[in-house]
C-alpha cells in the first residue's frame, strides 16, 4: 500500500516533472550559455565572447532606455491602479444592492486583449476622430498622442491601468469586506469620521491586500510587451521600449540570440532585485500599522 | 427626517459615481461594437453613427480592391484549436499534479511543491530565447504543437488547485478508497465535483490568458494560414492603417468569445473568485 502511494505519487507528477526540465531547466541553462556566445539564430557557427555581451547591453541605448523606461511605467503605473482599484472596491464596499453587477463590469476590462484595446485607442486618438476634431475646434489644441515621449507612455500606463483595475479591485474588495463593522463602530463613538476614518482604520486594515496588489502591479511592469509592440514599436525616441520590447527586437528582428539572453538575464536579475526592495519598503509600511 | 433625506442624496451620488466608472470601464468595447458596425465614413469620426452596415465584417471575409484578403475565419478556428486544446492539458496535468502533492503521500512532494513555488516567482522572459530555440530544434515551428506543447503545463493552476484540495477532508478519499475506487476515478468522481467554482475560475483565467497570448504565437508560427486570430490582428496595424472598420470588426470577433464564455459562467466564477483571491 505504501509502497504503491510512492509510485503513484511520481506517476500523477509525472507531467511537471517532464514539462519542466524540458521548458524550465534547459532553457535556464541554454539561456546562460547562449549568453556568453555571439550565435545569430541562423549561422551554424559562433563563438564564445565572454562577457561581452553583457558590456555591450549595459553601454547600449536600448537597455539603459528599457531600464529606465520600466521605472518611469512603476512610478505612474502603480499609483494610478492602486488609487483606481481602491476607488472601486470602496465604491463596491459601499453599495446596499447591485454590488455583484457592478464588479462583474467592472471586471470586464480584465477580459479584453491588449491588441483590440490597442485597436480602440489608436482609433479615438487618430487625427480625425472625434476627439482630436473636438480639441482642435474648441481648444485650438492639436496633439500627436501617440507621437509624443511624455503622452506614449502615459497612454499605455492608462491602458494598463484600465485592464487590471476592476481585478485588483476583487482582492481589495475582498479585504474591506474582512474588515468588521464593529471597528467601524466604535471609532464612531470616538467621534472619527470621513477621511480621518479612512486613513486610521480601512487604509492600515486593509494593508495585506494593498501588499499583493502593489507586488502584483509592479511585476506586471516588467512584462509589459503587447500595447507597446502594436501602438507604438518601443517609439517615439525609446519612451515605451520595455525589457520586453528591447529582447524581442535584439534576438528575433535583428537575430541577436545571445546578446538577446544576456538583456534577458540582466532584465531578470533587475526584475528580482526591484521587487526584492518593493517587498522591504511594503514590510517598513506595513510596520508602522503594526503588522508584522 | 432630515438625516434620511441626507442619506438618500448619499445614496443617489454613490450610484451616479458608481455609474461613471461603469461607463468609463465598459465604454472602450461599446467603441469597438459601434465603430465596426458604422458606415465607413463615420469609423472614429462620430461618437454614436447614424446608421449601421455590415460592410466592415463583409470586407473582412472578402478583402478589397486593392488587399487581399486574410484568412480571419482560418485565424478564429486556429485560436479555437489552440486555445482549447491547451487549456484543456492545463487543466488536466493541473489536476493530476495538484492532487499527487496534496492527496497521495509520497517522499518527493515537498521538493516538487518548493520548485514549483521558485519556478513561479522566476522571471519567465529570460527562458524565451532558448526556449524557442528547443521548439524550432525539435521540429515544432509553425506547427499547432509549437503553440500547444509550451503551453500545457501552468504553474499558477497546479498551486490553486493543491491549496484547494488540501482543504477536502481526507476521510472521504479513504472512503472511497475501502469501496474500491482507484485514485483517477476518486479524482474525477469525487474530488472534481466537489471543486465545480474553483474549476470555472481556473479554467476561465487560463482560457483568456491563452486566448489573448501574443509574443510567442508570433514567435513561432510564421505560416498565415497558422495565425492564431491575435497575432493577426496585431499584424494588422500598418497593412489595415487605412481601414479601420474591419480592424474593429475583428476586434469584436477576438472579443466576444471571451466575454460570452465569462457571462455564462460568472455565477460559478463569483464563488470561485474569493478563494483565488485569498
Amino acid at each position: 500500500m505504501k509502497k504503491g502511494q510512492e509510485k503513484l505519487g511520481w506517476l500523477f507528477a509525472s507531467p511537471y516533472l517532464v514539462y519542466s526540465l524540458i521548458f524550465f531547466v534547459i532553457p535556464l541553462f541554454g539561456a546562460l550559455f547562449l549568453s556568453f556566445t555571439n550565435w545569430n539564430l541562423i549561422s551554424p557557427q559562433y563563438e564564445n565572447v565572454g562577457f561581452l555581451n553583457f558590456i555591450k547591453a549595459v553601454k547600449s541605448p536600448g537597455v539603459k532606455a528599457a531600464f529606465f523606461v520600466t521605472y518611469k511605467f512603476m512610478i505612474i503605473f502603480v499609483p494610478m491602479v492602486l488609487i483606481g482599484s481602491l476607488v472601486i472596491s470602496l465604491i463596491i464596499n459601499s453599495l446596499p444592492r447591485f454590488k455583484s453587477f457592478f464588479s462583474v463590469g467592472y471586471f470586464l476590462p480584465y477580459l479584453a486583449s491588449g491588441v483590440a484595446t490597442s485597436v480602440v485607442v489608436k482609433g479615438i486618438l487618430s487625427y480625425n476622430s472625434a476627439l482630436n476634431v473636438w480639441l482642435r475646434n474648441t481648444w485650438h489644441l492639436n496633439i500627436d498622442w501617440l507621437g509624443s515621449q511624455i503622452l506614449a507612455p502615459l497612454i499605455i500606463a492608462v491602458m494598463i491601468s484600465w485592464k487590471f483595475m476592476g481585478y485588483y479591485s476583487l482582492i481589495l474588495t475582498s479585504g474591506l469586506e474582512s474588515i468588521s463593522g464593529e471597528v467601524y463602530e466604535a471609532a464612531a463613538i470616538d467621534g472619527a469620521t470621513g477621511w480621518i476614518k479612512f486613513f486610521k482604520i480601512t487604509l492600515p486594515l486593509l494593508y495585506p491586500a494593498m501588499f499583493t496588489v502593489t507586488i502584483l502591479a509592479v511585476g506586471l511592469v516588467f512584462g509589459i510587451f503587447t500595447e507597446p509592440y502594436v501602438l507604438t514599436g518601443g517609439g517615439p525616441g525609446f519612451s515605451t521600449n520595455t525589457w520586453q520590447i528591447e529582447i524581442y527586437n535584439q534576438a528575433f528582428s535583428k537575430l541577436n540570440a545571445g546578446y538577446g539572453s544576456a538583456i534577458a538575464i540582466i532584465d531578470s536579475v533587475v526584475t528580482f532585485v526591484t521587487i526584492i526592495i518593493v517587498r522591504k519598503l511594503l514590510e517598513i509600511w506595513g510596520k508602522s500599522y503594526g503588522w508584522e | 427626517m432630515v438625516g434620511s433625506k441626507n442619506k438618500k442624496l448619499q445614496l443617489i451620488l454613490l450610484y451616479t459615481i458608481a455609474i461613471i466608472f461603469l461607463i468609463i470601464m465598459v465604454y472602450p468595447y461599446l467603441y469597438m461594437v459601434l465603430n465596426s458596425l458604422a458606415p465607413w465614413d463615420q469609423v472614429d469620426r462620430k461618437i454614436i453613427p447614424t446608421g449601421i452596415t455590415l460592410k466592415s465584417y463583409i470586407w473582412l471575409l472578402h478583402g478589397g480592391e486593392d488587399v487581399t484578403p486574410r484568412p480571419w475565419l482560418r485565424a478564429f478556428a486556429n485560436s479555437i484549436i489552440v486555445t482549447v486544446s491547451s487549456t484543456f492539458l492545463m487543466m488536466v496535468t493541473a489536476l493530476l499534479v495538484a492532487y499527487a502533492l496534496s492527496k497521495i503521500v509520497f517522499k518527493g512532494s515537498r521538493t516538487i511543491n518548493n520548485i514549483i513555488m521558485f519556478e513561479m516567482f522566476y522571471p519567465s522572459i529570460i527562458l524565451l530565447i532558448p526556449t524557442f530555440l528547443l521548439v524550432r530544434k525539435l521540429g515544432l515551428y509553425d506547427t499547432y504543437w509549437g503553440m500547444i506543447i509550451p503551453k500545457s503545463v501552468s504553474l499558477w493552476a497546479i498551486f490553486m488547485y493543491t491549496n484547494f484540495f488540501k482543504a477536502i477532508p481526507n476521510e472521504l478519499i479513504e472512503a472511497a478508497k475501502i469501496d474500491g475506487a482507484n485514485e483517477i476515478k476518486i479524482l474525477f468522481k469525487i474530488v472534481l465535483p466537489m471543486s465545480k467554482s474553483i474549476t470555472t475560475v481556473i479554467f476561465l483565467f487560463l482560457f483568456m490568458e491563452r486566448w489573448v497570448e501574443l509574443l510567442w504565437d508570433m514567435l513561432v508560427v510564421h505560416d498565415q494560414n497558422l495565425l492564431t486570430l491575435n497575432v493577426m490582428l496585431a499584424q494588422m496595424f500598418g497593412p489595415y492603417g487605412a481601414y479601420p472598420g474591419p480592424m474593429y470588426a475583428a476586434s469584436v470577433i477576438l472579443t466576444m468569445p471571451i466575454l460570452i464564455l465569462f457571462i455564462i459562467f460568472s455565477k460559478n466564477f463569483k464563488e470561485g473568485i474569493q478563494f483565488v483571491l485569498k
